[in-house]
C-alpha cells in the first residue's frame, strides 16, 4: 500500500518561464513511509472522528416553541437575504418610481415591472409600478436589486421559509410585495426585520 | 417434507433480520455522521411529540417533548420513496433501467446464503441447521456473487444514458474487478489456512477459543480483507461509482423512488454480508469466549447467545465502516487503482506465499 504517490502534483512550467514575481503554489508536502502506508495516518484520523463523536454539537435545536429564545428559535443574522418586500412613502403608497434600475440590475431577470404615470393626487413623483412582479423561484437572493434602487424602495427580509404548494404561489406581486411589508410594520422604516413572529423576524441580538 | 418446512427457519431468521435491520442502519449511519461532524443529525420523527409517529396517526398533539425522536426517520423515508412518483427519464433504456436495482439489491442477499448464523438446534426432535445452505463451494459462492453486483451498477450506470452515471458504472466495475483480484489472492490464503472451502468448517475450526480466531492467524489477510471489503462495498474512501462531488449521484443519479431505494438498500445489506463474512472468516462466527462453559450451564439456550454474539460482531464491522467512511476522504481514481494493483496485490501474493509455506506440512 505505498505506491499511490508517485505522480507528481503541479509541475507546472518550470520557474524560469513564469513572470518575475509569480511563485508555484508549493505542492503536496513530501510523505514520509509512514504515511505512505495509510494505515497509521488511517488510525489517528479515526481517532479524531470517534472523539469528536462526545464532543458539543453545534447544532440550534430551533424547535421552534419559544421565539424569545435564541437556542430554541432561529434568527438569521442581519444582512441575511431573505424574500423582498416593497417599502411604502409617508402617504402609504408604493415607494418605488419605476425606474427599472433593479430590474436592469437583477442577473436572474426575475423582476418584472410595467411604469405608468402617478395619479393626480399623488405628488411626489410621476411614475409608479402599476404591475410589479418577482418570480421568486427565479431568484437568487443576490440582494443586488436592493443595492440598485436609487430611492430605497426595495428590500430583502429576513425571510427564509421559502415554501409555496404551488409555482404560481412564488410569482409575488407587487401587493403581495407590499402586503409583506405592511404585515411586517416596516414600511417606512429601515428596519428590515420581521417583528412580528413569522419565521426570521425577530432582529438578531449582536452578542448571539 | 418436514425437512423443506425446518429449512424455513434459517431463511426466516437470516432474512428477516437482514430486512428488518436495514432501516435501523440507515438511521444509525445518519446519527453517527452527525455526531461525527458535531450534528445532532435527524431527531424529529419520533414516536410521540411534535412530529412524532403516532401524533402524525392520532392527530392531536400528546406531549411537548420529543419520545425517540429521530428514530422514526427511516419510516418517513420509506413512505416518501415508496409514495414517490416513479420516473424513468425519456432518454433511459427502459428495461435494463428497471431490472438494475434488482440486480443491485439481489446479489447481496444471495451472499448471505452460505453464512453461518448459529450452531445447530435441536427443536422438537429435528437437527435444524442455522445455515440457509451449507454449500461446499461456500467461499466460491460469496466470490461468485458479490461480483455479480456490479452488473447492477453497471446496467443503472449505462441504462440511464446520462455521462454521470455511465461514468459511475464504468468505476464501478473496474474497481470491483481491481479489488476482486486482491479479495481472492486474501480469500486463497484464508482457505490455506482453514483446509476447506465450505464456511461452516471455517466457524468450526474457530470454536477453540479466542486464540483460534483467523484474525490471530492471518493477520495481514484480514487487514487486506478488511480494505477490499470497503471496495467491494463502494463505500468512502472508495466510493468512486457514487463520488458526489464529480459525478452528481454517480450509476444512481438519474435514479428515485423506490428504485433508489432499492439501491440503497442493496448498499446496506452488502455491508452487512461483507460484515457477515468477515465475522465467519476472521471473528469467530458466532463463537465466544465461554461458549462450551454457557452451553453446559444453560443448554441449548446457548444459541441464542450465540445468534446474538455473531449479530453483536457483524454490527461492531458495520459500525467500523461508517465510522471510517466519515473519516476518510475519497481516493482520486488513479490513488485508488494504484493501491489495488501495486500495493494490496503484491502484499497479498506474499501472504500467500508465506501461508503457502506454513501449511506446506499439513499437505498430504
Ligand atoms: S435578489 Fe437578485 S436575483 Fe433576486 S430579484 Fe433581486 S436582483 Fe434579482
Ligand atoms: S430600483 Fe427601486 S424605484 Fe427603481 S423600479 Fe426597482 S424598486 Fe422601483
Amino acid at each position: 500500500m505505498s505506491a499511490a504517490h508517485d505522480e507528481g502534483h503541479g509541475h507546472g512550467p518550470a520557474a524560469a518561464e513564469l513572470p518575475p514575481g509569480v511563485k508555484l503554489a508549493p505542492g503536496d508536502p513530501e510523505q514520509t513511509w509512514v504515511e505512505k502506508l495509510y494505515l497509521p495516518e488511517v488510525a489517528r484520523g479515526l481517532n479524531n472522528t470517534f472523539k469528536h463523536i462526545f464532543r458539543k454539537k453545534f447544532t440550534i435545536d430551533y424547535d421552534q416553541t419559544d421565539r424569545d429564545n435564541p437556542a430554541k428559535f432561529h434568527r438569521p443574522r442581519e444582512g441575511y437575504r431573505g424574500e423582498h418586500y416593497l417599502k411604502k412613502d409617508e402617504d402609504g403608497h408604493v415607494k418605488c418610481v419605476a425606474c427599472f434600475m433593479c430590474a436592469a440590475a437583477c442577473p436572474a431577470e426575475c423582476i418584472h415591472i410595467e411604469a405608468e404615470a402617478t395619479p393626480t393626487d399623488w405628488n411626489n413623483r410621476e411614475r409608479y409600478p402599476r404591475r410589479f412582479e418577482i418570480d421568486m423561484l427565479r431568484c437568487i437572493y443576490c440582494g443586488m436589486c436592493e443595492e440598485a434602487c436609487p430611492v430605497d424602495a426595495i428590500a430583502l427580509s429576513t425571510t427564509y421559509n421559502l415554501v409555496a404548494d404551488t409555482r404560481e404561489a412564488k410569482v409575488y406581486d407587487r401587493d403581495k410585495l407590499m402586503k409583506t411589508g405592511e404585515d411586517l410594520g416596516i414600511s417606512l422604516s429601515k428596519h428590515k426585520y420581521r417583528p412580528d413572529g413569522v419565521p426570521g423576524a425577530v432582529p438578531h441580538k449582536k452578542a448571539h | 417434507m418436514a425437512d423443506y418446512l425446518w429449512k424455513l427457519l434459517p431463511i426466516l431468521l437470516v432474512f428477516g433480520g437482514v430486512l428488518g435491520i436495514v432501516p435501523f442502519l440507515v438511521f444509525l449511519e445518519r446519527k453517527i455522521c452527525a455526531y461525527i461532524q458535531d450534528r445532532v443529525g435527524p431527531n424529529r420523527v419520533g414516536l410521540l411529540g411534535p412530529d412524532g409517529f403516532l401524533e402524525a396517526v392520532v392527530g392531536v398533539p400528546i406531549t411537548k417533548k420529543r419520545i425517540l425522536g429521530g428514530f422514526f426517520q427511516p419510516l418517513a423515508d420509506a413512505i416518501k420513496l415508496i409514495t414517490k412518483e416513479d420516473f424513468i427519464p425519456s432518454h433511459a433504456e427502459k428495461f435494463l433501467f428497471t431490472m438494475a436495482p434488482f440486480f443491485a439489491l439481489l446479489p447481496p442477499f444471495l451472499a448471505f446464503i452460505v453464512i453461518p448464523v448459529g450452531p445447530d438446534v435441536t427443536l422438537f426432535g429435528q437437527s435444524v441447521m442455522l445455515q440457509v445452505a451449507d454449500l461446499n463451494v461456500g467461499v466460491l459462492w460469496i466470490l461468485a456473487v458479490a461480483s455479480l453486483s456490479a452488473y447492477g451498477v453497471a446496467m443503472g450506470g449505462w441504462a440511464s444514458n446520462s455521462k454521470y452515471s455511465l461514468l459511475g458504472g464504468i468505476r464501478a466495475t473496474a474497481q470491483m474487478i481491481s479489488y476482486e483480484v486482491a479479495m481472492g489472492i486474501v480469500l486463497l490464503s484464508v482457505l490455506m489456512h482453514y483446509d476447506s472451502v465450505s464456511l461452516r468448517d471455517m466457524v468450526g475450526v474457530q470454536s477453540a477459543g479466542l486464540g483460534s480466531w483467523g484474525l490471530w492467524h492471518q493477520p495481514v489477510a484480514f487487514i487486506l480483507f478488511v480494505i477490499c471489503a470497503f471496495a467491494e462495498n463502494n463505500r468512502l474512501p472508495f466510493d468512486l461509482p457514487e463520488c458526489e462531488a464529480e459525478l452528481v449521484g454517480g450509476y444512481h443519479t438519474e435514479y428515485n423512488s423506490m428504485k433508489f431505494g432499492m439501491f440503497f438498500q442493496g448498499e446496506y445489506i452488502a455491508m452487512l454480508g461483507m460484515g457477515a463474512l468477515t465475522t465467519a472468516l476472521f471473528l469467530g462466527g458466532w463463537h465466544f469466549p465461554g461458549y462450551a462453559w454457557l452451553k453446559e450451564t444453560i443448554g441449548a439456550w446457548v444459541t441464542v447467545f450465540a445468534l446474538a454474539a455473531f449479530a453483536a460482531k457483524v454490527m461492531a464491522f458495520v459500525l467500523f465502516q461508517m465510522w471510517v467512511r466519515w473519516t476518510l476522504p475519497r481516493f482520486r481514481y488513479d490513488q485508488l487503482m494504484n493501491l489495488g494493483w501495486k500495493g494490496m496485490i503484491p502484499i497479498a501474493l506474499l501472504n500467500l506465499i508465506v501461508t503457502a509455506w506454513i501449511n506446506l506440512p499439513k499437505g498430504t
